[in-house]
């Protein structure tokens, strides 16, 4: 039973997968309005999965992932906006936003490991905060709350970018490889690659060491594991990521935004997409993201849209629009789901049978008599 | 840069220092709320600042309904009537509604881990906010002056202490002893420490930990209630944001002075309003709030359990 | 049981996507008859809808809806749809660079669409105006003031507006005028008319603020009134006393703040007034709207000026005083000053569309931008300069007096100034 369990969602992430690959290609207008919008859900589940490496794996509370991500982006806006002599192309600009928030991240969370918990989670939103600030006023880097842009790197070194309109192949395809669906294609194939890694190092040692940590920090020291050695690499790697989908971010959206892109509020919502999905399980990771932006970003500006073509709301009432009600339903998300199925809606095992040990032998003795 | 106060750099630095420490009592206000719910349910309570701000919100609605309206009013009957009403209805309402939220969502969760209750405490933060938008809109609104004269009590020492500072002083540091004392000195605190030292053993002794917790709720609601009233007379406007700055200046008092302590909350009060006024006149003020946080992480990785907090091994 | 409920979860989860989806696209379609959607036009409005905005906002689209009610909507046998985005998100409670870039992707990607009309803010601009630039679909903002988006400014070096422009022609026109006009004539009436000769200047360092506090702070200097100094704010904070104690212990004769009503000036000048600072406060459009008033007290307001692009709309006349009153009528409260651009955005558009006559964005572009002498609207006769900025270069400097914004002076650029 245990060997066929891979094998079954490897076949559901394959057809997933698939499908994202061929939305592009149906010819019909309105289709591809609504696939164009899946490219920022791509980079939010980068950034959410790479929180979900500090948080999931080895549990620590980290409530300033927008930081990195936002270092990501500025990293990928400073080496190729006109202002700047640089002018970097794509490969260039994503390796240095990863290894400029990986360092960032190590730099930054070496001193403090020693903090428990709760301090700790402090102390990764009080460095979140600086780092709005710092974007904000170091106005001669960042341009202040302008933002950088445009961010658009060339595609390979020394290349001019190729015009691809002739590759059209449905309609609503772009000219350039940051167009849709060229970049939709290239954030998908990176968050496929980035999972199949995460996939591979869950199960390596460095995967169980953190694991081990998680459970018990206490115990993992003295079976001979460097808590602070492993907590240091969870925050590279995570941090890394975050700063991967940053710099994608700031591509997509051909600027770097303000630093209120990088806030709190961005932080947090991460958060809630991981612990909405499941913590420490990819899967549950990328689901909670699809569903907590793709309601916020896709799904409320359409029924709004539909409420205002009903003329149910002539006066224009904030309560009687769906976008007035957006904080209400995260919230009421949340809780809800942290009262009825705190694993999230996709929990990894090993987090299930924490939160429901008693319910665990029974449904297997099922589950066994099911297969 | 530009020059500082021409004038008196010294009597400069003291009104400074009078900002920071008046603000900082209110901060210390609504930390008082985070750090004893802290303190016995081991929860950051991320929606204690959205709580206070909709007392704001509250406060705002009883002038407009007494009809205490502008400054104009300020010493009249309507705005003693509006005060007296304040000062009644915000801490109850605060309390009750911090109650009510602890039973409805915070309690199923006593026993889960600890992400699962902070997680609900974000969304219950997302609620109230939600509310405060609809309940006053999402610009700021001006809150009556209704204190009398704003008569400079130091007057001839180059700096400013009006009576409105005063007010400050005189509402939260009674508050602040009175809890102290009542933590200390009644069986319902005993209980409350007893709690916060171990739960397990505070109910083995016969306390009744579920009314320890929802008495500590409430106590910090109320503190939040006191603290709607008075930051609403002294700073004048509301919006529905204003929660969320504040709960984090106060969320990060708590921290700073050991969170869990009460007197520890009070000075990482006070020494967060000292970095914010004297950061903001000689740093510059876009960078207060970074230099707050610069300190905090500083001071943590110094002293990890906070200013006055004990040092405690973590359980193993 | 893993196994189990993941199926389980990706099946409800798939069929609810499809299920939203259906909805979603069934609905593009039912606003039009049926799937011939050659029959439409759509106009796009992209506005921070949600948030501290929210306020002005609603008066913008008020105005183009009226615009679009003066045809019957419909024009040229076609039906006029329109389409209220918002580009602000309830997190962030102000406009996202993320929700406007998809609005602008989505817009541009809707064959039906023929204009967008937005964004609000210059910031938001920055980052629609190279996607429908590209995507070649004229874009009308009744909003953004920034000088830059269109013309280069002394000194800059990041390239502006010509990367707005990646296909290197204009796109982007605006109905009201620039910050170019409003600085500069500020900064001679506080020295005409304040007799102001020290002057402070703060802003909220958004591109919006800060640009036309530099504006402002430029031609100061230029007509010799001396600047004391200057000093961003970070409008999240709660409370500006040292700020305040600071400007107050340089007594100036003016301040001049760069902001919006959503960057906290309200709150920075009723700390300015705390801290004993009674001399004029000057504001600029981006706090001409009623939640201004009402964002601090009559007291504290007294004193302040606030500047706005054109006329007040009190002092509107002939298709501009019955625009007012037909606001009136329809929306029972009077429409704030920015209701009339937007009213003027709708109906420059659809003007141009029905000189054009068909659905054709290239042809729609190229009518619209070249609209000359238009009297149409309620602002009086203007003209699209070859950048796209409208040729209106009036400021009107209101005294907020009695809980309402009291018309001055009405001021115009002068030539070669």
């Amino acid at each position: 039973m245990i060997p066929r369990l891979p094998h079954w969602q490897s076949v559901v992430y394959a057809l997933f997968v698939i499908l994202f690959v061929a939305l592009p290609f149906v010819q019909d207008k309105r289709v591809s309005l609504y696939v164009q919008q899946l490219t920022p859900l791509f980079i939010f589940a980068l950034l959410a999965i790479g929180l979900n490496v500090v948080v999931g794996y080895t549990g620590l509370l980290h409530l300033g992932i927008a930081a990195f991500f936002g270092i990501g982006a500025y990293t990928a806006g400073i080496l190729s906006v006109q202002a700047f002599p640089f002018q970097q192309s794509l490969p260039v600009v994503l390796v240095a936003a990863v290894l400029a928030s990986a360092g960032l991240g190590v730099a930054t969370t070496a001193p403090t490991l020693r903090l428990r918990g709760d301090y700790l989670a402090l102390v990764t939103m009080g460095f979140g905060l600086i780092i709005t600030f710092v974007i904000r006023n170091l106005e001669s880097i960042t341009d202040g709350t302008r933002g950088l842009n445009p961010v658009t790197p060339t595609l390979l070194p020394g290349l001019a970018d190729p015009d691809l309109r002739a590759a059209r192949l449905a309609p609503g395809w772009g000219r350039y490889w940051y167009d849709y669906p060229y970049f939709y294609f290239f954030c998908l194939g990176l968050l496929v690659v980035t999972n199949l890694f995460l996939r591979n190092l869950e199960q390596s040692r460095l995967g169980r060491a953190w694991v081990a940590l998680r459970e018990d920090e206490l115990a993992a020291a003295c079976m001979g594991l460097n808590p602070a050695k492993l907590k240091l690499s969870a925050i590279a790697l995570g941090a890394g990521i975050a700063g991967l989908a940053g710099a994608l971010f700031a591509i997509a959206q051909q600027t770097t935004g303000g630093p209120d892109s990088y806030d709190f509020n961005r932080s947090m919502i991460a958060l809630c997409c991981v612990i909405l999905g499941g913590l420490g399980n990819r899967p549950g990771v990328i689901l909670g993201v699809f569903i907590l932006i793709g309601y916020d970003m896709v799904l409320t500006p359409e029924l709004d849209n539909w409420i205002q073509k009903q003329q149910i709301n002539p006066g224009g009432k904030q309560y009687l629009k769906v976008s007035g009600w957006r904080l209400f339903i995260f919230g009421a998300a949340l809780i809800v789901m942290m009262r009825f199925r705190p694993e999230g809606l996709l929990p990894g095992a090993r987090m299930k049978h924490e939160l429901h040990p008693d319910e665990d032998p029974q449904e297997n003795l099922a589950a066994s008599g099911n297969a | 840069m530009t020059p500082l106060l021409a004038t008196d750099p010294a009597a400069a630095f003291g009104q400074f220092v009078l900002i920071g420490l008046v603000s900082g009592l209110l901060y210390a206000l609504i930390a008082l709320g985070y750090t004893m719910v802290y303190g016995i349910v081991e929860l950051i309570n991320f929606a204690h600042g959205d709580l206070f701000m909709l007392g704001c919100m509250l406060c705002l609605q009883v002038c407009l309904a007494v009809g205490a309206l502008s400054e104009a009013d300020a010493g009249t009957g309507p705005a003693v009537l509006a005060i007296a009403i304040m000062l009644l209805v915000a801490p109850v309402f605060c309390a009750a509604l911090n109650l009510a939220v602890d039973r409805a969502v915070y309690k199923p969760l006593r026993t889960a881990p600890k992400l699962a209750p902070l997680v609900s405490a974000i969304g219950v933060s997302f609620i109230f906010m939600n509310i405060g938008l609809f309940w006053r809109g999402p610009t700021d609104i001006s809150f009556p002056k209704l204190l009398l004269g704003e008569t400079n009590l130091i007057e001839g020492s180059g700096m400013g202490f009006t009576t409105k500072d005063l007010m400050v002083v005189l509402v939260t540091i009674p508050t602040m002893i009175g809890l102290t004392l009542f933590v200390r000195y009644t069986s319902l605190g005993k209980a409350m420490r007893a709690t916060a030292q171990n739960p397990t053993a505070a109910q083995l002794m016969g306390i009744n930990v579920d009314r320890v917790i929802a008495a500590t709720f409430a106590i910090g609601g109320a503190l939040a209630g006191v603290a709607s009233v008075v930051y609403g007379l002294y700073f004048n406007s509301v919006n529905y944001q204003m929660g969320f700055q504040n709960g984090l200046y106060a969320f990060t008092a708590a921290v700073l002075g050991g969170i869990g302590n009460i007197p520890g909350a009070v000075l990482g009060g006070v020494v967060i309003g000292l970095i914010k006024a004297l950061g903001g006149a000689y740093i510059g003020a876009e960078w207060s709030e970074a230099l707050i946080f610069g300190i905090l992480i500083v001071i943590l990785l110094f002293r990890p359990n906070g200013l006055l907090g004990a040092r405690t091994r973590e359980k193993v | 049981m893993d196994r189990r409920r993941f199926l389980s979860v990706a099946a409800s989860v798939s069929a609810g996507s499809v299920v939203v989806g259906s909805v979603v696209i069934g609905c593009g379609g039912c606003g039009g008859s049926n799937n011939g959607s050659s029959n439409v036009i759509r106009i796009i409005s992209s506005l921070p809808r949600t948030g501290s905005a929210e306020g002005q906002t609603t008066t913008i689209v008020n105005g183009i809806q009226m615009a679009i009610d003066d045809y019957g909507r419909e024009i040229a046998g076609m039906k006029i749809e329109y389409s209220d985005w918002d580009d602000a998100t309830a997190a962030a409670g102000k406009w996202e660079a993320q929700a406007e870039a998809s609005n602008a992707k989505k817009a541009v990607a809707d064959d039906d669409v023929m204009v967008f009309i937005g964004p609000y803010n210059s910031g938001a601009a920055k980052v629609s105006m190279p996607i429908l630039n590209e995507g070649g679909l004229l874009q009308i903002s009744p909003a953004a003031t920034w000088p830059g988006l269109t013309k280069k400014q002394p000194g800059d070096t990041s390239g502006e507006p010509e990367v707005y422009r990646p296909s290197n022609r204009v796109t982007f026109c605006r109905v009201c005028p620039t910050d170019d006009i409003q600085g500069p004539l500020s900064a001679e009436f506080a020295k005409d008319e304040l007799k102001a000769k020290r002057v402070y200047i703060l802003d909220d360092k958004e591109l919006y603020g800060a640009g036309i506090a530099g504006l402002f702070e430029a031609h100061c200097r230029k007509i010799g009134v001396e600047v004391l100094g200057r000093q961003g704010i970070v409008p999240t904070q709660q409370s500006f006393s040292e700020i305040a104690e600071r400007v107050a212990a340089l007594k100036p004769d003016l301040v001049y703040y760069g902001g919006t009503t959503q960057t906290a000036a309200g709150r920075l000048i009723k700390d300015l007034r705390t801290a004993k600072l009674t001399c004029p406060v000057m504001v600029p459009d981006g706090c001409y709207e009623k939640a201004f008033l009402e964002s601090a007290s009559a007291q504290d307001l007294a004193n302040v000026y606030a500047t706005i692009g054109g006329t007040d709309p009190k002092l509107l006349k002939g298709a501009g005083a019955e625009f007012v009153k037909k606001y009136k009528e329809k929306y029972h409260k009077n429409p704030e000053a920015y209701a009339v651009y937007g009213y003027e955005a709708g109906k420059v558009f659809l003007e141009a569309v029905k000189k054009v006559g068909k659905k054709d964005r290239e042809a729609i572009l190229k009518a619209c931008l070249a609209t000359k002498d238009f009297t149409a609207g309620a602002v009086g006769k203007w003209s699209f300069d070859a950048d796209g900025d409208t040729t209106l270069q009036q400021l009107t400097i209101s005294k907020i007096e009695g809980g309402d914004f009291i018309p001055k002076k009405t001021m115009e650029k002068k030539p070669g100034a």
